[in-house]
């Protein structure tokens, strides 16, 4: 297959930035990439390398497959989904009959077999995300309020493109990395037919993207479809690999690990019963302040209140009026940063003086510039710790900010990570997009990115350590669950507890959610 | 007054214990829970699948079912114009076959192919969905990313986002109820009226919809379902303008908290309803309800292949075919819990058709190639045939004396003899 010549204008624009980036970046920096860009896998392989010596098992095997045979590799299984305490769990006290995401799910389709294309100009690797907002009749205004975090996410992105462009291209032939950039605008399913125009329009290998649960939902469902691997290093929602699907990845902590954290925080650590919940009425709202409701009901602390609020409020009194009456002793706000900011301070106007916590969207510097001296003391929810010391991650900094002129923001970073995921399966297993997603799903060595190590589960997630981050002196500082004291509840293998019989159409009456 | 019982309680559950071991395979155990009956019947499950001999000689007395033991094999050989099978639709003489690059039709009589490609008129070359309207003969098409296609008297009529009223040109699936086309897209459901050229939309704002990404669609008995995926199964009532919706009941992605109690998971892919039964597909499970009473299939307590089943179309209340993703998983007779999985051994250039009673291998059947991959699709009826779309290729099983249900096999007897397997161009010559 030879990539067609004609571009459009932003990928002429990716383009050329990208050769502008790679004259600034230092192909010493890239160590982190070695093993993945060079030109041909060692004979031998370096035993200090797991990674390296993984992937060539794999190779090996998947590359001695026909069209009719999947490869013969162990699935990864875990003991019990996403770390759940076992009282956080739904259904605690009943067995389930069948529990589901323990054991990684197999591709039997055809694919691998495909030859690589003789010739490519370059290799392309899809990006969507929200970069531009556009009218929305249906939400009465912008079709989504993401852009600041799309286009850091597009950057971290760039930033990896041009950095394993300047260290040689796909695998060190001169042939560059090319990023095609698809806006993720929101409306009406468009995420679909812009998966579907790279995929079979524009022959990307794999895909980026993106951030708001719903559109990323409708861009993996086409992926699958089409099957091309596609990786989110911003969507948090943990719906998103419970589609079971075995194209799809995800580099972040999702909401479901960071809500079990913060629950853990406020209840075995903080001792509060009467927690209050606010969040705009969107699929983010509704769905990333899941686990946080159901972990507080399960840990015997039902939510005092859950408010939702119409995306673009500006005004939260009633909201607040109904939340104040109840007088919780801490509020929750699962939301972008700008409303959380907006209802601290009218929290505060009101004489709340409840201490406010928040989901990883908070932690931005508009939230801190927004909520001014009512910012100190915010706790928050974060999927990694940027104030770990990392010469990996003071580089990365380094050169992003050289790049940009702004440091980088956690979506830049994860998106930077996913990227370097992304290149590195595709040096390793060739231009073939089974094959591609192969390289990622039978990984078992955590990639080493600059948000720290990213061990993949069962399902494909992320299980990287999360944390708590306070506003303290106007900045946030970041804690891990050791440096808090927090305790955690018990995580019990599979078998949890003893078995309850059930035997068909029985429905068991104890099992309070 | 414990250790009195004690050695009369130990004496019986010896006795018990010989008793049962005398009984040999001969009589069925008593039913195991429903925990203990998944750890206790893996090991079948294994041997079935490792094909055990010992497991296939163990006689069983209930009768067999139909077994298809004639196969033809189409790929772009034969004149497909894409292996990656979408969509199948048997109308008349004609089957209609939506690929990933092309719409193909097979003339029965002629037993040729003729296809279509976007330099023919067709508006976009992905077909995930076909289906016939049996009064006017037009054959509709869903194209994924390119909306709906009416072809009809040689020539395409496009229906898109932006010149009517489809509201998503990601089409997933599509079906016929009288005048109306029906189209499952990944934003929402459309119905187009083809009399008087209205176009509906369903959302979350007009039906139960709490995702608005529909999967599949079909339609029968005054009702239009639509598998929708993160919302289980919506169904339509179209004298009364009604939903109502089949959810899993526990609520919850990481469990199936109780068996038989609803969807085993609200992430659908598609749904088949026919005499007042309902089957449902996923990738996690298979349902079945049939108005009162829900069963789920899981891979590990019957003879599904896979709990990942791309599609599902059924035949009657008793008998349904799921599309997974290592092969047809056949359901041949509900009652008795009867599979029929079918195999194939490309390298070998043999197939096997193995039929279980739940986990346990009644009978394995050595045939020639069966289906063209393990990876299936879509499955459609052709009257007693089965046409089955798999990601390499479409195969056609001849269904030649077929039955329904099972028919009484005394010990000893023999299975409906196995037909020699011809390829597609033996047939054709």
């Amino acid at each position: 297959m030879t990539q067609g010549k004609a571009r459009t204008k932003a990928q002429r624009k990716v383009l050329s930035v990208a050769a502008v980036g790679a004259a600034v970046v230092s192909a010493a920096v890239l160590f982190w990439l070695t093993g993945a860009l060079r030109a041909d896998p060692p004979a031998e392989v370096p035993a200090s390398d797991p990674a390296e010596a993984e992937a060539q098992k794999t190779l090996k095997v998947i590359d001695a497959l026909d069209a009719y045979t999947a490869p013969d590799l162990p699935l990864k299984r875990d003991d019990t989904y996403a770390h759940s305490p076992v009282d956080v769990v739904p259904y605690r006290a009943v067995q389930p009959f069948k529990e589901y995401f323990l054991e990684q799910i197999e591709y039997t389709g055809p694919g691998r077999d495909i030859p690589e294309p003789e010739h490519v100009d370059t290799v392309r690797i899809g990006f969507i995300g929200p970069l531009v907002p556009t009218v929305s009749v249906a939400v009465g205004g912008k079709s989504h309020e993401e852009e600041p975090l799309g286009i850091m996410m597009f950057r971290g992105a760039q930033l990896a493109i041009e950095e394993a462009n300047a260290a040689g291209g796909y695998k060190a032939r001169g042939i560059p990395f090319e990023m095609v950039v698809h806006n993720d605008n929101g409306l009406w399913g468009a995420s679909g037919n812009e998966i579907i125009t790279m995929a079979y329009k524009e022959n990307v290998w794999a895909v980026l993207g993106t951030i708001d649960g719903a559109n990323s939902h409708i861009a993996i469902r086409v992926a699958l479809k089409i099957e091309v691997p596609m990786l989110t290093s911003g969507d948090t929602d943990p719906t998103f690999i419970e589609t079971n699907i075995p194209w799809v990845f995800r580099c972040i902590s999702d909401d479901r690990q960071q809500s079990y954290l913060l629950v853990d925080y406020l209840y075995r650590k903080l001792a509060f019963t009467r927690v209050a919940v606010i969040r705009p009425s969107s699929r983010y709202g509704r769905f990333g302040v899941r686990e946080v409701r159901d972990g507080s009901r399960r840990l015997g602390h039902p939510l005092v209140i859950e408010m939702a609020y119409k995306g673009g409020t500006e005004d939260f009194s009633l909201q607040l009026a109904r939340i104040k009456e109840l007088a919780p002793e801490a509020v929750v706000h699962w939301g972008n940063p700008l409303d959380g900011a907006h209802i601290l301070n009218q929290m505060r106007a009101l004489g709340m003086k409840q201490p406010f916590f928040g989901c990883d969207r908070h932690v931005t510097d508009n939230f801190l510039r927004e909520a001014g001296e009512n910012a100190e003391g915010v706790v928050c929810a974060y999927p990694w710790n940027p104030d770990r010391k990392d010469p990996l991650l003071d580089a990365f900094r380094l050169r992003f900010r050289v790049r940009f002129g702004v440091g980088p923001d956690t979506y830049a970073s994860h998106a930077y990570d996913g990227m370097n995921m992304l290149i590195w399966a595709i040096q390793e297993a060739g231009l073939n997009r089974a094959k591609i997603r192969d390289m990622l799903a039978y990984r078992t060595v955590p990639f080493v990115g600059v948000t720290g190590e990213i061990p993949m589960s069962a399902c494909l997630d992320d299980l990287g350590d999360v944390f708590l981050t306070r506003v303290e002196g106007g900045r946030w500082k970041y804690y891990s669950r050791e440096d808090l004291g927090i305790p955690r509840g018990y995580i019990a293998p599979r078998s949890r507890i003893p078995v309850v019989s059930q035997s068909p159409g029985s429905q068991g009456a104890q099992a309070g959610n | 007054m414990r250790c009195g019982l004690l050695p009369g309680t130990l004496l019986c559950l010896v006795l018990l214990a010989v008793a049962a071991g005398c009984q040999g395979g001969g009589t069925s155990p008593p039913a195991p829970t429903a925990a203990k009956q998944e750890t206790a019947e893996r090991p079948s499950a294994k041997a079935a699948e490792a094909g055990s001999p010992a497991e296939a000689a163990e006689p069983d007395t209930l009768g067999l079912p139909y077994v298809y033991t004639r196969w033809e094999q189409f790929t772009t050989k034969d004149g497909l114009p894409n292996d990656h099978i979408f969509a199948v639709k048997a109308f008349g003489d004609k089957v209609w076959v939506g690929t990933e690059d092309g719409l193909a039709c097979f003339d029965k009589g002629t037993r040729t192919w003729r296809s279509w490609k976007e330099a023919d008129g067709l508006p976009w070359h992905v077909v995930t969905a076909v289906d016939v309207d049996p009064k006017t003969g037009d054959v509709w098409l869903g194209l994924f990313g390119g909306g709906l296609c009416r072809f009809t008297g040689g020539r395409f009529d496009h229906f898109h986002q932006l010149n009517s009223g489809l509201v998503n040109d990601v089409v997933y699936g599509l079906c016929i109820q009288g005048d109306n086309v029906w189209a499952a897209t990944t934003a929402g459901a459309s119905r187009y009226n083809t009399v008087t050229q209205q176009w509906t939309t369903f959302t979350e704002k007009n039906s139960p919809m709490e995702e608005i990404w529909n999967y599949g669609c079909c339609a029968g008995d005054g009702k239009v379902f639509l598998a929708v995926w993160g919302s289980g199964v919506l169904e339509y009532d179209v004298a009364s303008d009604r939903w109502k919706d089949y959810l899993d009941p526990d609520g919850e992605m990481e469990i199936d908290l109780y068996r038989d109690d609803g969807l085993v998971h609200v992430i659908t892919t598609g749904v088949s309803y026919v005499e007042k039964t309902m089957w449902v597909s996923t990738y996690f499970g298979q349902s079945r309800y049939d108005g009162r009473h829900w069963r789920g299939y899981y891979k590990d307590e019957t003879g599904c292949p896979s709990d990942f089943a791309n599609n599902v179309k059924a035949r009657s209340a008793n008998e349904c075919w799921f599309s997974t993703d290592k092969g047809p998983g056949v359901l041949m007779d509900f009652p008795s819990d009867t599979w029929v999985k079918y195999t194939t051994d490309h390298a070998a250039n043999t197939g096997k058709a193995v039929i279980q009673r739940g986990t346990k291998v009644v009978k394995e059947i050595p045939l020639g190639p069966t289906i063209c991959h393990p990876f299936t699709i879509y499955i459609e009826f052709d009257g007693p045939d089965v046409w089955i779309g798999s990601s390499k290729g479409l195969a056609h099983a001849i269904g030649e004396g077929y039955y329904a249900g099972l028919r009484p096999a005394s010990p000893g007897e023999p299975l409906p003899r196995a037909h020699s397997t011809t390829t597609a161009k033996e047939v054709t010559q």
